[in-house]
């Protein structure tokens, strides 16, 4: 006994060090804070309120870029804007013709962006609407150039989004022009990147990447950024593309959170069927 | 720094438990509200990392890891992320940094350039462990990843460690 508490004082640094690596390696397997459950509330609620508390407090390096994006955007906007005028023309004269439906507007609620965490890369955004006002996990966010994110959190009144910038985002997504099918990830800079694209597939620069049908967390055809780069990657039978996301994070003030939830039972069922020993390795998850 | 840690109430351990935990509470809140006044492209320096160092050069490596795991865990608790895997990355850090603790010379260490070296060694290991972690679900090349993103929030730590590089620094020589 003597023996083995002189060992136990003597190493003491490494048997706490391997202890509290096990711990984290047990904490870890636990998985995201949401399975915490009501602490992530009152962690939201908090962060949220200080955020609101000193949203008054300008970001000069934000206003500059939020008042070039939005020069931009303007400019953007009134061009595209006589040209939707003509097709929106032209798409209801069609539309009759072809006894089509009427496309499905969502519903959805304005929020005020109070605060920005940017954590070790982790970017979120918190807006000053919750719980209470209709905010329900899961439900994606928009602003009027395109996606921005997904809300994460909520409490009573304030809600968490985890914007595009961020490592786990992936997004079941459209070309729009050509209608090729890829899936969109964050790759640690200012783009984003259409994967499992074949090299045969006809994508351009300057080509609008939509949010697809295929999603399950994201209604389809949410614009989500434009094509910037297209290139052949030796060794692989996919393309190389980058994606410039239409919505500027460091630029958010305003966002729309569309009340829109995926299919319970579409997903129950994708999830059920993915979650199968042998189609493990096929696993998208969350997209 | 030696003489707040000489005052009565901080001879007392759980007190000075108690005031790392308070102030990696308050940190983790700054880091959260104010830091991104100071991003660039979204990277931050990490103020918890510096209070991790700082444990372990005053009181050496066991306190380093104690601190470095409870600020690491509060950190993943606030920042809505997999819980354990700032407290693993700041565990091993303060384990690391508690190497270069010499008794009774911790303020001198702090106030003088060893400090730099000790964040920046200390802050890659960090890094390369935090985002070997945080880069797992993305498809993405990790060291390409970690040289852009895990140097840029090393040396940006390393230029804030500065400030109490030279607050000590100061206060040495008086």
């Amino acid at each position: 006994m003597q023996r083995l508490f002189e060992f136990v004082v003597r190493y003491r640094n490494y048997i706490t060090l391997a202890l509290l690596v096990v711990i984290s390696f047990s904490l870890m397997s636990v998985g995201e804070l949401s399975r915490l459950g009501g602490f992530r509330a009152v962690v939201v609620g908090s962060i949220g309120w200080m955020q609101s508390v000193f949203a008054w407090v300008p970001n000069p390096v934000a206003l500059q870029s939020e008042n070039t994006a939005l020069r931009e955007l303007n400019l953007q906007l009134s061009i595209e804007s006589a040209r939707y005028r003509q097709a929106m023309v032209e798409n209801a004269t069609l539309r009759s013709m072809l006894e089509l439906l009427p496309h499905t507007d969502y519903s959805m609620i304005a929020a005020d962006v109070v605060g920005k965490t940017t954590a070790e890369l982790r970017n979120f955004a918190t807006i000053n609407r919750g719980s209470v006002h209709g905010v329900e996990m899961g439900m994606p966010c928009i602003t009027d150039a395109g996606l921005v994110g997904i809300v994460v959190g909520t409490s009573e009144n304030y809600a968490v989004i985890r914007l595009l910038e961020n490592r786990d985002t992936r997004i079941a997504a459209r070309v729009h022009r050509s209608s090729v099918d890829g899936i969109v990830h964050w790759q640690g800079d200012a783009f984003l990147s259409l994967k499992d694209v074949p090299k045969n597939a006809d994508v351009k620069a300057g080509d609008v990447v939509v949010s697809s049908r295929f999603s399950t967390r994201f209604p389809a055809n949410i614009v989500i950024g434009t094509v910037a780069f297209v290139a052949d990657v030796e060794n692989s039978v996919f393309q190389r593309i980058l994606v410039r996301p239409m919505a500027d994070a460091s630029t958010l003030s305003q966002v729309f959170v569309v009340r829109w939830q995926p299919d319970p039972e579409r997903v129950a069922l994708e999830d059920r069927v993915v979650q199968r020993p042998t189609d493990r390795g096929q696993a998208g998850g969350g997209r | 720094m030696s003489t707040y840690f000489s005052m009565s109430m901080f001879d007392n351990p759980a007190l000075r438990y108690l005031a790392y935990a308070v102030v990696a509470l308050l940190l983790s809140v700054v880091h959260m509200v104010f830091l991104k006044y100071v991003s660039v492209q979204s990277v931050t320096p990490d103020l918890l990392l510096l209070l991790v160092v700082w444990a372990a050069l005053m009181e050496g490596q066991y306190v380093g890891m104690i601190v470095g795991f409870g600020a690491g865990l509060l950190f993943d608790m606030l920042t809505t992320d997999v819980l354990g895997s700032n407290a693993l990355a700041k565990t091993l850090a303060g384990f690391m940094a508690g190497y270069f603790y010499r008794e009774g010379m911790g303020l001198a260490t702090i106030g003088s350039y060893r400090l730099l070296l000790i964040v920046t060694f200390t802050g890659f290991l960090h890094n390369l462990v935090y985002f070997f972690f945080y880069i797992k679900p993305m498809q993405t090349s990790f060291w390409e990843f970690f040289l852009v993103n895990g140097v840029a929030t090393t040396l940006y730590t390393t230029v804030v460690a500065t400030f109490p590089m030279l607050l000590v620094n100061r206060r040495n020589e008086w």
